[in-house]
């Protein structure tokens, strides 16, 4: 079996799972509404201070819900005892991080057009004002965290008090992340043009994330 | 002169800690003279804080905290290319010693990360007004904190200690991937500078200089000296655990 062979069968395996049971993706929804109804009554009433606010709070609601999903990315592998076949699998492990990583990105994808349609519903966000910027930091944003956070989720579930380590390892190295999309998404809504150099940074993040994961995977799930 | 001691002292110390780690029961011996230099620098930095630094006209006798501020960060990020370094060197080569020298570092770059947190805010209540502020450097300090203390976290709470060693491996390697980014983010989103951009740039004293030069030096050894101690702590701890199994 190849490598690219492992990563499409790991990923329609984590798609088919997801839409299937519908676990992670609803819950992630509920929580998404939850926070956001939140937020919309505890934020500042006048339009200004509240879309001024929209870009940062839409990215703190986008990583708590990602911890939701990602956490636990290797739950049914590990619950299911097959953890060990995959480790198993002749191929680099980096397919493996591969199928499981595009499997979460899609699912950080559908969270993050639920999200945007709350804060257009609820905080009267327009986002036809910067829509191809808003895209971009999203699709960015997503791959950064999925990228990260899988690594991550593979290493918090190795590990006690899984729920506690995995936001503690987590955060401070998606840190980065979480300022570029919401700073580009701020400057997006505002209509201000977005300078190529932080375009270029965000991917370039992205780029070593997702390279590391590859890498680290093999290592990884060796143990 | 002071500048190129503290470079030949980082360079120095790198390299002695390379070397020890490389054979820590055979090597230690060699942490006797090296404490023995730090103990004596001690007092000779302690008299250069208290007699030779002239005192600050405008902030006064606080200003003294910047001779244990600065000197701290050196040892910084020294823990944190010791901590990725023993990473890949683990990964690289699977033995126990290197893994031994990255958990070192990392536990004295804390103490010393740590240490540079606290004293900070003491001196910028009365220097800037406020115990903290969103300044770019001193944010920077403080998510390198929370990177050391996820690191520490993952080393005491994985399963088994094989285990350990490879997911702190990798993750001090991700730490280290991370920090010019998280540093462009902050610079981004804050921007604000309270710390000066460069000290020396700023025409300090040279007394001033100087004295802050020698704190570096003397923190340099002190670390590496811990560290070497903690290594050859690591080293007894795996030689203990093993006789412990070996007995069964």
């Amino acid at each position: 079996m190849s490598g690219p062979r492992v990563f499409l069968e790991v990923f329609r395996k984590d798609l088919r799972l997801d839409l299937r049971s519908r676990d992670r993706l609803g819950h992630m929804a509920v929580f998404a509404f939850l926070v956001v109804t939140l937020l919309s009554i505890v934020v500042p009433v006048s339009k200004a201070e509240r879309l001024s606010w929209s870009p940062a709070l839409l990215w703190v609601v986008m990583l708590f819900t990602s911890l939701l999903g990602l956490g636990r990315t290797f739950q049914s592998e590990t619950e299911e005892g097959a953890m060990e076949l995959l480790v198993q699998a002749p191929v680099d492990r980096g397919w493996v991080f591969f199928g499981k990583a595009l499997a979460s990105l899609v699912a950080l994808f559908a969270v993050e057009l639920w999200t945007a349609v709350l804060f257009t519903v609820f905080l009267d966000v327009d986002w036809s004002a910067g829509l191809w910027g808003c895209a971009g930091a999203g699709v960015l944003g997503a791959v950064g965290l999925a990228a990260a956070g899988t690594l991550l989720s593979a290493i918090a579930s190795g590990a006690r008090f899984r729920e506690f380590l995995f936001p503690v390892l987590l955060f401070p190295l998606v840190l980065p992340d979480l300022v570029f999309a919401s700073r580009i998404t701020a400057d997006s809504l505002a209509g201000s043009e977005i300078a190529g150099v932080s375009w270029a940074i965000f991917l370039l993040y992205d780029w070593v994330f997702v390279l590391i994961g590859f890498f680290a995977f093999d290592f990884v799930l060796e143990d | 002169m002071v500048p190129a001691a503290i470079t030949l002292s980082v360079v120095a110390a790198l390299a002695w800690l390379l070397w020890l780690a490389a054979d820590v029961p055979a090597r230690i011996g060699s942490a006797r003279w090296v404490g023995l230099a730090s103990l004596a620098l001690v007092p000779v930095w302690l008299l250069l804080v208290s007699y030779y630094a002239p005192i600050e006209a405008v902030q006064g006798i606080i200003q003294k905290i910047f001779y244990v501020h600065i000197p701290a960060i050196i040892p910084t990020y020294f823990g944190f290319v010791l901590s990725a370094l023993g990473g890949v060197l683990y990964l690289r080569s699977r033995e126990e010693r290197w893994d031994t020298l990255a958990a070192a570092g990392a536990e004295v770059g804390v103490v010393f990360c740590t240490l540079m947190l606290l004293v900070g805010p003491i001196w910028a209540k009365p220097a800037w007004g406020q115990w903290w502020a969103w300044d770019l450097r001193l944010t920077m300090t403080l998510i390198l904190w929370f990177i050391y203390v996820a690191y520490l976290f993952l080393r005491s709470f994985a399963f088994g200690s094989d285990t350990a060693r490879t997911y702190t491996a990798v993750y001090g390697i991700a730490g280290v991937g991370a920090i010019p980014f998280v540093y462009f983010a902050l610079d981004l989103a804050k921007g604000a500078a309270m710390h000066p951009v460069n000290p020396a740039r700023e025409g300090l004293p040279p007394e001033m200089g100087q004295t802050v030069g020698v704190g570096m030096i003397t923190f340099i050894w002190i670390f590496a000296w811990l560290v070497a101690k903690r290594c050859e702590l690591g080293t007894l701890q795996a030689r203990a655990l093993a006789s412990r199994l070996g007995a069964h």
